[in-house]
């Protein structure tokens, strides 16, 4: 049992290095536009020649 | 989304009308020539996944504003007032107008992202703001405004008040204190875990005081940052000789937190570090959903600067210089161009024209001004083009003292002692007597060495968790509730108030009438021509007229119907070639009766006569919102008292007021009247809604109680209203009461629940029976009972 003497410390150790992560992303206001954010996924990042772009569409209902 | 209207805006589409394009092998139609250019950018752009993913249509697209009017931003003056500048880049914060889904945001990023000299571009599709970085050597503002309008958004450059900025700042903490909290809970809980069931199969006294030391150390992030605005408002109120909510919080937490670092320090007793850090967590879960609905209703609203002027264009000898609004000074003249704001008070030097001053006045119908006439900044030029002697500055303008005005009423706003504090102040009182009071006993007369555990059940099992997550909770709900039907809330103390109201003043023009002309009636003066096409024919000439006349015969469009020669005189009328289908043509005169020669129609305020023969006239008026007289009948069977406050003081208050029958009139008040009337009402002791949306309503605003704005209103009152409405329908009004007496009623229930709980476990604890335990177990169900009784809140 005498693991957790190592293992707990390494827990809060990962603990704090994500709260830093956190504590960075809302200051670098990753978190003031939530629904955008959302959303940014649907469209692509990168334009397509227009043959590629249509070739994954979906055919018109 | 399919759409039956136009494709981008989804308006009806106009008979006849001809505009169209192929989107991926779909015909597409279109309502207007401003919606078509709009498509043809973003489909040239690459950018057509807007339209696949948006989840709201588009607003229809202006036509592209007057690039001279962008040009005046691009003075060094009006430059330096607006941006902020670090080396080459220079930043400015824009509001846009027109975003109605996050598809607007990406859109508008990607669009200007194209353009080499634009470092950053963050648009935040909840505030419609949007944050620019560029190089301002190599492209200049106007162009960034004008690419923005180019997507069908109006742009117009925006600067946050103070308390905005605070409120982002106070948003951001949160969020942080948030995650500390909410993350050591979890580490704190897990440990909890191990140490319950220490307590029943066992666990060496070592690795028992080891994990009650990690758990110390994991909560006191907790206690000391987390909880700071707890402590830090419980200090206030002490301070002030007070007790507030945060009080008996502040003393929960840091009573069990003390308590069981007692208890690790000494290897005795209990410790309790996962019941404070939850009960942290669960706190700032609640405030932070509360605090962020007020703000992004602020952020929404908050848009001071768009109704004042920003720029002018000073004449100086044959030229024109654009410079900035606030530095205008007497005696300088300006001109001012069809569409555009008056910058500044003054007196017309020359030209001719019709002006709105419907947002200073709450005169609805145009004043025409012609050399000599006074006008004043931030009313609006509708036809002509006038050139101003400035009088006075921008800031001592009649906008001016109005805001001015209105900053001096912001701290008269009657108070309300809220129930709660009245209950908590009452309820902790009592406990911190009995507390002490079980202390004092149990430490002399009964057993010493329990007195300071017996005490401890006392705090934690009263802890006054369900008495202060009763009223937020609730709260919270019920914003989110009528959030969800367009109504934002921004002062919260509104839903306490609003159950208790007595009395209700409303404005007219623009709040019970729609603030535009519509087509009152009609009479025919030649049975050889039919009304309908007569009306189409009006309406097709009216579309080269930028009068607010114009727009009363927009639905009657069609534009199979050709005219030629159109000629726009300004402040009477427009006269036309009418091409019929033979080919031949015949001359249309539409516009007032003496522009058309005409007399005895003196009731119609447009004529139309064809060669010079009078065939229609029309009379016109600021028609009642349709859903007016239902409204003002439920509130009547409420009981309150119904006032119309109107600036207006022509015939048509005395027709609402005979349609409608309200309690009492007032008509052709200044501003500082209308603070007035409310505050005697309020100093009477009623509970004042007042409903209104010019400029001119906004100090009367702080004066009432609650104060509710349209969307369809000036910038300026949404700014200052308690509440907006963001649909321009005033039944939500009637919903917004609902709402409110539906709220009341759940905490009260949460609150007859907390108390009632509490004055059953009192006695217990204070005899010893409730072991610290039971007392977190008691304690975190009359917690949980409290919450889901609000969410049922939620429900529709």
């Amino acid at each position: 049992m005498s693991i957790i003497y190592v293992l707990i410390p390494i827990a809060i150790l990962f603990v704090c290095l994500g709260l830093g992560i956190f504590f960075w992303a809302v200051r670098s206001r990753q978190f003031d536009d939530l629904n955008k954010e959302g959303m940014s996924i649907l469209f692509e990042e990168q334009k397509k020649s227009p043959s590629d772009a249509d070739k994954d569409k979906q055919p018109p209902q | 989304m399919s759409y039956s209207g136009c494709f981008h805006c989804n308006e009806v589409i106009p008979k006849g009308s001809e505009f169209s394009m192929l989107i991926e092998q779909q015909q597409r139609q279109f309502c207007c020539p401003g919606c078509l250019a709009v498509a043809e950018t973003i489909i040239g752009q690459g950018l057509g996944d807007y339209y696949k993913f948006r989840t709201a249509p588009a607003s229809k697209a202006q036509l592209v504003p007057d690039q001279l009017q962008l040009v005046s931003y691009d003075s060094a003056e009006v430059l330096a007032d607006l941006t902020q500048s670090k080396e080459n880049q220079t930043q400015i914060e824009l509001s846009i107008n027109g975003i109605s889904c996050a598809a607007c945001a990406w859109l508008i990023e990607k669009q200007l992202v194209k353009n080499p000299a634009i470092k950053t571009v963050s648009v935040n599709s909840s505030t419609a703001r949007c944050l620019v970085s560029w190089d301002a050597q190599q492209l200049k503002l106007s162009d960034i405004l004008a690419s923005i309008s180019q997507l069908g958004y109006q742009a117009s450059p925006f600067m946050a008040d103070q308390e905005e900025a605070f409120q982002q700042d106070e948003l951001r903490r949160f969020l942080k204190r948030l995650a500390v909290s909410g993350i050591m809970s979890m580490q704190v809980m897990m440990l909890a875990v191990g140490l319950y069931f220490g307590e029943y199969t066992g666990i060496d006294a070592e690795f028992e005081g080891y994990l009650r030391w990690i758990s110390l150390l994991l909560s006191t992030p907790v206690v000391f940052y987390s909880a700071k605005p707890f402590t830090l408002s419980a200090w206030r109120a002490i301070k002030g000789r007070e007790l507030n909510m945060d009080v008996p919080v502040t003393l929960a937490v840091f009573y069990t937190f003390l308590a069981s670092a007692y208890a690790t320090l000494f290897g005795i007793g209990e410790v309790y570090f996962e019941s404070v850090c939850m009960f942290v967590f669960l706190l700032q879960l609640g405030k932070f959903f509360e605090f962020r609905a007020r703000a992004q209703a602020r952020a929404a609203t908050g848009n001071l600067l768009k109704i004042m002027p920003v720029s002018a264009r000073l004449v100086q000898g044959d030229e024109l210089i654009p410079t900035s609004a606030r530095r205008l000074e007497a005696g300088q003249v300006i001109l001012v161009q069809a569409g555009e704001t008056i910058a500044a008070d003054g007196i017309v030097l020359s030209g001719e024209s019709s002006v709105d001053e419907s947002m200073l006045t709450g005169e609805y119908k145009a004043v025409s001004k012609a050399a000599g006439d006074v006008v004043m900044a931030g009313s609006i030029n509708h036809d002509g083009v006038l050139k101003v002697t400035v009088n006075q500055a921008l800031a001592s303008s009649r906008l001016g003292q109005i805001i001015n005005l209105q900053q001096q009423t912001l701290n008269q706003k009657p108070q309300i002692v809220e129930k709660t504090t009245q209950l908590a102040r009452f309820f902790i009182q009592r406990l911190l007597i009995i507390a002490l009071g079980t202390f004092l006993v149990w430490y002399f007369w009964l057993d010493q060495e329990r007195a300071f555990w017996v005490t401890l059940s006392v705090l934690v099992a009263t802890c006054p968790c369900a008495l202060t997550l009763a009223t937020p909770t609730a709260i919270t709900c019920a914003l989110a509730r009528l959030n969800r039907k367009g109504i934002l809330i921004k002062n919260q103390q509104v839903l306490e108030i609003l159950p208790q109201l007595t009395s209700v003043f409303l404005d007219k023009t623009g709040s019970l009438t729609q603030g535009r002309f519509s087509i009152l009636r009609t009479k025919l003066h030649h049975q050889s021509y039919n009304e309908a096409t007569l009306l189409a024919l009006i309406a097709r000439i009216e579309t080269y007229s930028e009068h607010p006349i114009a727009r009363a015969f927009s639905s009657y469009l069609n534009s199979e119907i050709k005219v030629d020669q159109v000629q726009v005189h300004v402040g009477s009328g427009l006269s036309a070639l009418w091409i019929q289908d033979d080919g031949s043509s015949v001359e249309v005169k539409v516009g007032s009766a003496a522009f058309c020669a005409i007399q005895n129609q003196a009731a119609a305020a447009v004529c139309c006569t064809i060669n010079n023969h009078l065939v229609l006239s029309v009379e016109l008026s600021d028609a009642l919102r349709p859903e007016v007289p239902a409204l003002i009948s439920a509130l009547k069977q409420r009981g309150l008292t119904l006032s119309m406050l109107t600036g207006d003081s022509s015939a048509q208050v005395e027709e609402v007021q005979h349609q409608l029958q309200f309690d009492q009139v007032f008509k052709g008040c200044s501003p500082e009247q209308k603070v007035e009337h409310i505050q005697q009402a309020v100093s009477q002791g009623d509970k004042v809604l007042m409903l209104g949306d010019g400029i001119n309503d906004s100090p009367c605003f702080h004066a009432a109680h609650v104060s509710v704005a349209l969307d369809s209103g000036t910038d300026l009152s949404k700014n200052q209203a308690d509440v907006v409405l963001l649909h321009n329908d005033l039944h939500l009004v009637q919903q917004l009461i609902e709402g409110a007496v539906l709220a009341q009623r759940i905490v009260k229930q949460n609150l007859w629940w907390a108390v009632g709980y509490n004055l059953v476990i009192i006695p217990l604890a204070v005899a010893g029976f409730v072991s610290p335990y039971i007392a977190v177990i008691g304690m975190s169900f009359s917690s949980i009972l409290v919450v889901s009784n609000s969410l049922r809140l939620l429900k529709p």
